[in-house]
């Protein structure tokens, strides 16, 4: 009897090890990427001695020069929305993604706060991460996501969000269901499940920086980001909740950004808008 | 009683067995119980949990379960089975229990005794077991149920027997019930068979033929009993109608007249048909004294039936029809003419009667009565025939044609209101190619026509004012980058032109009519109306010898419709060719006459323009010879240039012929092609005109920017860029400059090496006002004239260089060089405002040229992107793919196929493995068991083998000892 349970313990065990061969692979990917944070970075070094060029570069009018791309690591941002409230339910036959003003009536039936499901406040914070200069310039690394139940989500920065909530939705109920979305075509996995806790895919050398209206540490964003190291790769945790805050251990300091409360995208609008601005991306 | 004490024992035995089984089983069960019972084993309380749970989704059966329990009711299932068989495959014979029923657990002991019962008795009835000889009392019993088996004959066992037995068939078998019960049935259907037996019987021929005759005479009893109804009904009708009339509530509804009539037909018999009604109600109405009068409707019948029938009209004509229609109307108008002639020699005589001479003798003397009159017998009968095709024509085109030129063709003369005059109405001018058969398709190129002729008629009209040395300085408010010497641009906008036009026209009306009646008083001799085309340019010039300008025309014009190319398209296998050749060689001909024309010295320039259209028409209907006609001038030109600029003393500079024949074929030809036949040359050598010859007299400047207004009109549409004609206005603004700055523009310097550079408009005096300059004046003085060196020509010149650089410009705005090409020329036009004597008016626009230059660099400064390696790439995304509705488990295959053989696959692996985990299981199950075994055996082999050591051990010892006797006493 007891070689039965051995036998499946070591299946588990293969398992496990499959999954960290994905880990890998991923990991592999990013060693490809790495060529383009190389690039990122002298271009910032190159730019500010454009900075300095600039006086002598008026002598000759119409043509302007740019530092030239030679290659090296540049940094990269990673984004963590917390407490998104993504939950998938089976409402009469049909799977959806559970929404206050869709839902209602259902989730007081079923003893929940409508309130607290605002699936279209991930929906619109992913949309800005995904569609800002920092993303499209290759400088994202990645975007996790961490749903109310605590299922931790995993999205390429080149996956093609649906534009649409509606479709959105859709995407979330397959993948909340099937573990794992690919791609179109071929069969990369666009978004997947992934194991808990955030922090073991977060990258070492890495500034974590958590944004809560409540932190006393109210900072003007760009002088902030601007005052970080060149050399460290920046997490933002962001809450993605209509309430609350997010409360994570990882996160190394809380500030706040604004003196009014802020909603999750406007607030990742401010953040990317000032790394590209430290970045010099256009 | 025998058979039932034998079942009595059979179930005594079964009772024993099923007793031994039960105990059996109760034993199991007691020690699963024991098992299970006692030791609650905590594993099986645990209920599976599910990873992600969703909300509202209902959990399957298969989905909760207990793993520790089901575990374990696998463990029991496999002690059931799995053990027993390990425990019998070593036992050489089994036990085996086939008792009816006996394995199947939901039957009472009661039921199971009846099953085996009733099984008994169906092998006693089996067909073989009837030849089973009896042994015994079974037999004899039985013999008295069914006994009859032996007796009867095969072939009648079945009637007999379901009347005697079928009140006493209860112990009979399954089968037989059966058969009987159909029996039954069949008896009382032969008794329905009357009312329903119809149905089930198949209906033999006869019978359906009997049917079929008594279904149509029905039917026919039935339609002549209708007929009969409906006869009667009527005369009931009209019955009834007759005491209507009669009642005269009916004739105040009517007239008077139509209710006699009425009475009439009352009168008459009514079973009168219809037709002999009529004919008694048109006698009655014949009798009556008063006729009756016929009513509105009728007399429309009537005028209906004396109406003409609509004709078909004629159809429209094709264009060639219409060309071969002139060209008769022409030879006839020639006949008359020549008539007239002779005519005219007997007029004293008035011989001649015929009714077409009186028309002629009518139409002369009008002609005679009006001394003054404006055309010829021609364009009089011309008009009334022309405007009807032409009326045609115009109302066969849409409407949308008509705009503006209709407003612009007013002021003109009666006398040539299609050919001849400029003024004429776009429309117009497009039916007149239509008249002259163009090949091309007139629908499709309708815009682009109607564009050349608008250029064209522009130009003439300007040009005719220049003529008329009207200087008009209306194009200047334009602001559109014309020159002022000599020509305005082509792509001047045609509504301000159209507003200028109105006025022009109503001047240049006015002149001409005015030249006309001078030309028709001097006219000498008629024009014949059919002209062969002239082989030569002699025979030509000899045709054209003292005509006026219309005649010339005129001329032209009567040639080209006697020898209509689509005259010769449509008999194409006869003369066509030859047709043909005759157009080329007056192509030819016209050509060499516009050139001649050019050439001489009184310049007609007039005369040149009106030949421009007529020569643009033709070059439309033969584009390819017009092409090669061009091409070879444009090489031969080109040659004596070459040779003209190898001995330096003379001057190179292209003649006015010259000029006008590029101007000609940037008209005919399209200038915006990439590359054509023509205008590609043509514009080669206007540049090299500019860029090699030397620049040493004023005329020089005045044909240089004339080349230059030149390559500005054909660029401007082909967006081509010509370096030489900027450099010849750089040079020329170089040249206005006073002081020796220009020697630092070194950049450029090497450009002017072969020209000198003297400050030709350099401006000493001081200007009041600066005129435009006519061209042709300026060609017409000679080199040394005292003009060129005025103060006055260099300020022109200076305006219009200005002017032609400010449509450089305007078209150059888009390039991606403008800062390179123009920035060195607003640096000149700076120096330039800070000489003294430049007027203020050219100040102003040179200020306001290197101010748009400036601004217009700017912007392309602010447009430049930096020089990268390579472009910033935007990251690959990819779509996600996903469903709508998406439910896990569904395959969202579109393909069915494989979506089906994916899920069979699926299915397959999973109860292979299913299997193969059964199968371990099962194999560690047997090891266990076995392991047991072996460990008891084991323990078993241990102790006996301690037993029979300690008795050995103990004989041993007494055996030792000398003990003898003990063993003894024990065996005792």
């Amino acid at each position: 009897m007891g070689r039965t349970y051995k036998m499946k313990g070591q299946k588990r065990k293969k398992k496990e090890e499959k999954y960290d061969k994905g880990e890998e692979f991923e990991q592999l990917d990013e060693k490809e990427n790495s060529p383009s944070p190389k690039k990122v970075k002298t271009e910032d070094s190159e730019s500010e001695k454009v900075e300095e060029m600039e006086p002598v570069l008026d002598e000759m009018p119409g043509i302007p020069i740019i530092p030239v791309d030679t290659g090296g690591k540049k940094p990269g941002v990673i984004f963590v929305l917390e407490k998104a409230s993504l939950e998938i339910a089976k409402v009469g036959k049909t799977y959806q993604l559970l929404s206050s003003d869709e839902h209602a009536n259902y989730l007081v039936k079923n003893k929940r706060n409508p309130a607290d499901y605002r699936p279209d406040i991930a929906f619109q914070a992913i949309q800005t991460i995904l569609d800002s200069r920092v993303n499209k310039s290759g400088r994202l690394k990645a975007l996790y996501v961490r749903t109310q139940q605590g299922l931790l989500l995993e999205i390429k920065p080149h996956a093609r969000m649906p534009r649409t909530y509606k479709r959105f939705s859709g995407l979330m109920v397959q993948l909340l269901q099937k573990l794992h979305i690919t791609a179109a075509g071929k069969g990369e996995k666009l978004l997947r499940v992934i194991k808990n806790p955030v922090t073991q895919y977060l990258p070492i050398n890495s500034r974590k920086i958590g944004f809560s209206h409540s932190s006393e540490k109210l900072v003007d964003m760009y002088n902030y980001v601007g005052a970080i190291n060149n050399d460290l790769d920046l997490v933002f945790v962001v809450g993605a909740m209509s309430h609350g805050k997010i409360e994570v251990d990882y996160v190394e300091d809380y500030i706040s950004i604004s003196e009014y409360p802020m909603s999750a995208a406007y607030c990742i609008s401010i953040i990317t808008t000032s790394v590209e601005r430290k970045w010099k991306i256009l | 009683m025998a058979k039932n004490s034998s079942t009595e024992s059979s179930k005594k035995k079964k009772n024993k067995n099923k007793k031994n089984i039960k105990s059996k089983l109760s034993v199991l069960n007691s020690e699963a119980k024991k098992t299970k019972g006692p030791k609650e084993n905590p594993f099986e309380s645990i209920w599976s949990r599910r990873k992600f749970d969703i909300l509202g989704k209902k959990r399957k059966d298969d989905e909760r379960r207990r793993v520790g329990l089901s575990r374990s009711l696998a463990i029991q299932k496999r002690q059931k089975t799995l053990l027993k068989e390990y425990e019998q495959s070593t036992k050489s014979s089994v036990f085996v229990d086939k008792r009816i029923g006996e394995k199947n657990e939901g039957l009472e002991e009661f039921d199971k005794a009846i099953l085996r019962s009733q099984r008994e008795r169906q092998l006693k009835l089996k067909k073989k077991s009837k030849y089973n000889l009896s042994d015994g009392e079974e037999d004899e019993f039985e013999i008295q149920d069914g006994g009859y088996f032996p007796e009867r004959d095969d072939f009648e066992d079945e009637e007999p027997l379901d009347e005697d037995e079928a009140d006493q068939s209860i112990g009979s078998g399954r089968k037989l019930i059966l058969g009987r019960g159909n029996h039954h049935e069949a008896e009382p259907d032969m008794d329905l068979r009357s009312v329903e037996g119809q149905e089930n019987r198949q209906k033999t021929k006869k019978e359906v033929m009997e049917d079929i005759i008594f279904k149509s005479k029905f039917f026919k009893a039935q339609k002549a009993k209708d007929k009969e109804e409906n006869e009667q009904f009527i005369e009931q009708l009209d019955k009834d109608f007759a005491s209507l009339v009669q009642s005269e509530a009916l004739l105040s509804l009517t007239q008077p007249n139509k209710m006699r009539a009425l009475k009439a037909l009352v009168n008459n018999s009514i079973s009168n048909d219809s037709a002999k009604k009529q004919e008694t109600t048109i006698a009655q109405n014949k009798v009556p004294p008063q006729q009756e009068k016929p009513d509105h409707y009728d007399k429309l019948v009537g005028e209906m039936a004396l109406d003409m029938r609509a004709r078909p009209s004629d159809r429209t004509k094709t264009p060639e029809e219409l060309a071969q229609d002139e060209k008769e109307r022409l030879e006839r108008l020639e006949e008359e003419r020549q008539k007239r002639m002779v005519a005219a020699d007997d007029s004293s005589n008035e011989d001649a009667n015929s009714s077409e001479e009186d028309d002629d003798e009518s139409s002369k003397q009008i002609r005679h009565i009006s001394g003054d009159d404006l055309g010829d017998s021609f364009s009089h009968e011309a008009k009334s025939t022309k405007v009807g095709w032409i009326d045609e024509i115009l109302r066969r085109k849409n409407a949308s044609e008509v705009d503006i030129d209709d407003a612009a063709g007013s002021g003109e003369s009666e006398e040539d209101d299609d050919d001849d005059d400029d003024d004429d109405d776009e429309d117009e001018d497009e039916d007149e190619d239509e008249e002259e058969g163009s090949d091309r398709d007139q629908d499709e190129n309708n815009k682009a026509q109607s564009l050349k002729d608008w250029e064209q008629s522009d130009d003439d009209n300007i040009e005719t004012n220049l003529e008329e040395e009207e200087e008009d300085d209306d194009d200047d408010d334009e602001g559109e980058g014309d020159d002022g010497i000599v020509k305005r641009l082509d792509m001047v906008d045609q509504k301000k032109i159209s507003e200028s036009k109105g006025k022009q026209k109503d001047n240049a009306g006015v002149a001409k009519v005015k030249t006309y009646v001078k030309e028709d008083l001097d006219k000498k001799e008629e024009l014949p109306y059919t002209i062969e085309a002239p082989k030569n340019f002699e025979e030509f010039s000899a045709l054209l010898e003292n005509r006026s300008d219309d005649q010339i025309l005129e001329a032209i014009k009567r040639i080209r419709t006697y020898n209509a190319i689509t005259i010769a398209a449509e008999n194409r296998k006869k003369n066509a060719s030859r047709i043909h050749f005759r157009i080329y060689v007056f192509y030819g001909v016209l050509l060499q006459y516009f050139a001649v024309l050019a050439n001489t010295k009184p310049l007609n320039f007039k005369l040149l323009n009106m030949l421009v259209k007529p020569l643009m028409e033709m070059s439309a209907e033969i584009p390819y010879f017009a092409a090669i006609c061009a091409r070879q001038r444009l090489l031969r030109t080109r040659t004596h240039f070459c040779e003209d600029v190898k001995n330096t003393g003379k001057s190179c500079w292209p003649s006015l012929k010259t000029l006008f024949l590029l101007r000609l074929w940037s008209m005919i030809f399209p200038c915006s092609d990439f590359r054509h036949a023509v205008m590609t040359p043509a514009i080669l050598l206007m540049s090299e005109y500019l860029m090699r010859c030397p620049i040493t007299f004023g005329r020089d400047i005045a044909i240089g920017s004339f080349l230059c207004s030149m390559v500005l009109s054909v660029s401007r549409q082909s967006q081509k860029f010509c370096p030489e004609a900027i450099t010849f206005i750089q040079t020329m603004l170089m040249a206005a400059l006073k002081n020796k700055r220009r020697c630092e523009a070194s950049q450029l310097y090497h450009l002017m090496e072969l020209k000198t550079l003297r400050p030709l408009l350099c401006i000493q005096g001081h200007v009041e006002k600066i005129d435009s300059l006519d061209f042709l004046m300026l060609m017409d003085l000679p080199d040394d004239s005292p003009y060129f060196a005025s103060d006055m020509f260099r300020a022109s010149i200076l305006f219009a260089i200005i002017r032609n650089l400010r449509g450089f410009v305007s078209i150059y705005e888009g390039l991606k060089s403008f800062p390179e090409i123009f920035l060195p020329i607003s640096k000149i036009l700076h120096e330039l405002v800070e000489e003294d004597q430049i007027p203020d008016a050219l100040k102003v626009e040179i200020k306001d040229v290197a101010q748009h230059i400036e601004s217009k660099s700017q912007e392309h400064n602010l447009l430049r992107q930096p020089l990268r390696l390579r472009k910033q790439k935007i990251i690959k995304t990819a779509v996600p793919k996903f469903e709508e509705n998406f439910v896990k488990g569904r395959d969202y295959d579109p393909d069915r196929e494989r979506a089906e053989m994916k899920k069979l696959k699926k299915r397959l692996k999973q109860e292979a493995k299913g299997a193969v985990r059964e199968l371990r299981k099962d194999n560690h199950f047997l090891l266990d068991v076995k392991e047991r075994d072996k460990a008891r055996m084991e323990e078993e082999k241990a102790e006996k083998y301690g037993k029979y050591r300690a008795f050995l051990q103990e004989q041993e010892h007494a055996f030792k000892s000398g003990q003898l006797g003990k063993g003894r006493k024990r065996r005792r």
